[in-house]
């Protein structure tokens, strides 16, 4: 799973069993206080109703006067309802708008307390009930006892807890929507910096940067000093060995460049012939053995290098070399055709290719190449390497690719150049092939290597 | 000719001295890079051998900075490592042909005789101006077919004098190609050389093949053929 994802799944989480948390809370708070407000509201009718009773001495009973307190209790139904009972429990006198309903009673009725509950009629229409129980003296003294109820259906409580509930949660579902967004942003704003370290290393890795960018945030700085450091030291290595092989190479053909110089001072000439084909092959060894050690390949870190502007190199620098052959050579490549490796490889297969083609052409010479999809979906680089010469029997070309081998001993050198061609490109994992060239009629070098 | 050779290692370095010396040519030699970049900046040379591994300059930084005070002569690289990065370097900063050492010394030769002709715009190392041939090779002279024996010095002479054919050349400048910078250049050694050179090739001065022009020098002065020109 990824990071992002991760950071959002916990988040959303720990955000839905907060607001929940709250919403419950905030729930909770609200019922208990509108609980609350529908007590002290029918308290409230109960003094209004002990303020308008007054106790009839001729008929011995109590009566309430009109208008009543609340206009709801003289309206029909209107769900609130109220109800005195003498001290056997008979209904006194009851509010007009309790007229034949059959109203559940109190269960309670000790002196001056209040009673607030929940009662159910026998139809199972619930109320909030509150009571009262008073004791009226009469002017003989008597004591009469009246309980006071009032009812309130509990249907108009329920709608406003109801009407609150989904006003609630709508908004805290609202207000989790906008957070996740909220937070979706800055996940993706806090991320950037790991999904630009991801682009910076696929750059490095294609090779159009060095290494990695240095203005990261000091969270990741040592991460990516980490990296750099990695990437400078396996290249540090790569020149290292390099050059230790490069001064291997001078080291041992310097002499040798002495040793042949001065065989021409040697009288015997059979030895001096001797010596040196075996000087030759020293340095036939030397260069093929030291070539093929340092062809870098590819690695992890590696680059990918324009290939024209390499080839275009190689073309000029053999044109200065060659200049007495006056050799047309075609470059027919897109521009932005990249080779997957070393720039060091490039040249060193390039060179060596097109240094065999000038030495056998006779005036042309085509150097192309192309990205090739194979059916698997895999691209591979395609270079092909023509001259106008004689051309490579079919018979020889499996020798020329070999080491040392030469197609022919009065060109120099040729066995060397191919074999160190064969020994890069299969450390890219590629293919060599000799055809024919249909349009120059000469050689034709065909090189294949797999882009990744 | 004269030729600058560069080589920090003494036995390759004298070897190759003594060898292009036999081959006919004015040879000064240099064990380093600073010391061959002053001497190639400061003295006439015609062509130069640099080996790229220097200690003190790089061979590749010589050839640039001489390029970049606007030297012109032909350079030939030696290299020990091989490698064509190294080559393509060398060429591009001015060099006009490498040799990777160990090579053989007729090579070397060839490929210097080859630039210094280029150079002067010659196409093959056979060059011929009306009955004048001269080839670079095999050091001879022929004129109208016969062979013509000279020394050494007439031969230096008459191939710079041929190599520039049609230029004016001093006597100052043709005193600095063909002789070691020690030479005493106010002998008259020069202009005797040059009677000799005309009594041999043109012994009925019939063609009048090497003009003096007064207070300015010589000029060889039968156009080369066209069909050898670069």
């Amino acid at each position: 799973m990824t990071l992002s994802r991760r950071l959002l799944l916990s988040a959303s989480i720990v955000l839905f069993v907060f607001l929940g948390m709250t919403g419950l809370v905030l729930d909770r708070a609200f019922y208990r206080s509108t609980e609350e407000a529908v007590r002290e509201r029918l308290q409230g009718q109960i003094f209004a109703l002990l303020a308008a009773a007054d106790f009839n001495e001729q008929q011995q009973r109590l009566n309430i006067s009109e208008p009543l307190p609340d206009p709801r209790l003289s309206s029909p139904q209107s769900g609130l309802y109220a109800g005195i009972y003498d001290s056997s429990a008979n209904l006194v006198w009851r509010s007009p708008s309790a007229v034949a309903l059959a109203l559940p009673r109190y269960t309670d009725d000790e002196i001056a307390k209040w009673y607030f509950q929940r009662l159910s009629d026998e139809a199972g229409t619930e109320y909030f009930s509150q009571s009262f129980t008073v004791a009226w003296e009469s002017s003989q003294g008597r004591l009469n006892r009246y309980v006071f109820q009032v009812l309130e259906n509990h249907v108009l409580f329920k709608q406003q807890v109801n009407r609150f509930r989904s006003e609630l949660w709508g908004w805290l579902l609202a207000v989790s929507i906008i957070l996740l967004i909220a937070q979706g942003i800055i996940l993706r704003w806090s991320l950037k910096p790991l999904r630009d370290v991801a682009l910076d290393l696929d750059s490095v890795k294609a090779g159009e940067a060095e290494r990695l960018r240095e203005n990261y945030p000091g969270e990741i700085q040592g991460l990516t000093a980490g990296i750099n450091t990695f990437i400078d030291s396996e290249r540090a290595q790569r020149d290292r060995y390099r050059n230790t092989l490069a001064d291997l190479a001078h080291s041992l053909k310097t002499p040798l460049a002495v040793l042949k110089s001065g065989l021409k001072d040697q009288t015997d000439e059979g030895g001096s012939v001797m010596m040196h084909e075996q000087i030759d092959r020293m340095k036939q060894i030397v260069d093929y053995q030291l070539q093929r050690a340092s062809a870098a390949g590819r690695t992890t870190l590696g680059a990918s290098v324009p290939l024209k502007e390499n080839v275009a190199r190689i073309v000029v620098s053999l044109n200065k070399v060659y200049a007495d052959k006056r050799i047309q050579c075609d470059i027919d490549m897109d521009d932005a055709l990249q080779f997957p490796g070393e720039e060091g490889d490039l040249l060193e297969l390039a060179g060596n290719l097109l240094e065999n083609a000038f030495k056998w052409a006779r005036s042309r010479i085509r150097i192309s190449a192309s990205l090739q999809q194979s059916a698997a979906g895999k691209q591979s680089l395609k270079l092909w390497v023509e001259d106008d010469g004689s051309g490579i029997p079919e018979s020889m070309r499996k020798e020329v690719l070999q080491r040392g081998r030469r197609a022919d001993e009065s060109v120099s050198g040729h066995g060397i150049g191919l074999s160190v061609v064969m020994e890069i490109v299969s450390v890219y994992g590629g293919t060599v092939a000799i055809t024919s060239s249909a349009g120059l009629q000469g050689a034709c070098m065909q090189i294949e290597i797999p882009c990744s | 000719m004269r030729i600058l050779l560069i080589e920090d290692e003494d036995t390759l370095r004298q070897q190759l001295a003594a060898t292009i010396a036999a081959a006919g040519f004015v040879v000064e030699t240099s064990a380093d890079g600073e010391d061959g970049l002053y001497q190639g900046a400061e003295y006439p040379f015609d062509l130069a051998v640099v080996d790229i591994g220097l200690p003190k300059m790089s061979g590749i930084d010589v050839i640039k900075a001489w390029r970049k005070a606007g030297k012109d002569f032909p350079v030939l690289i030696l290299t020990a490592r091989g490698r064509w990065q190294e080559k393509v370097e060398g060429l591009e900063a001015g060099a006009d042909d490498y040799m990777v050492k160990p090579f053989s010394e007729e090579e070397l030769l060839a490929r210097m005789r080859a630039l210094l002709r280029r150079s002067t715009g010659w196409a093959q190392s056979q060059i011929q101006c009306g009955p004048v041939a001269l080839d670079m090779t095999a050091q001879s002279v022929l004129v109208n077919g016969d062979k013509v024996d000279m020394t050494a010095y007439e031969y230096r002479i008459l191939e710079f004098l041929m190599l520039h054919a049609g230029e004016v050349i001093s006597k100052v400048k043709l005193t600095e190609h063909i002789y070691h910078q020690d030479f005493d250049r106010d002998s008259n050694v020069v202009e005797v050389l040059v009677g000799r050179l005309r009594k041999k090739i043109d012994p009925e001065n019939q063609y009048k093949p090497i003009e003096t022009l007064r207070g300015r020098g010589y000029r060889f002065a039968i156009a080369r053929s066209a069909e050898q020109a670069i």
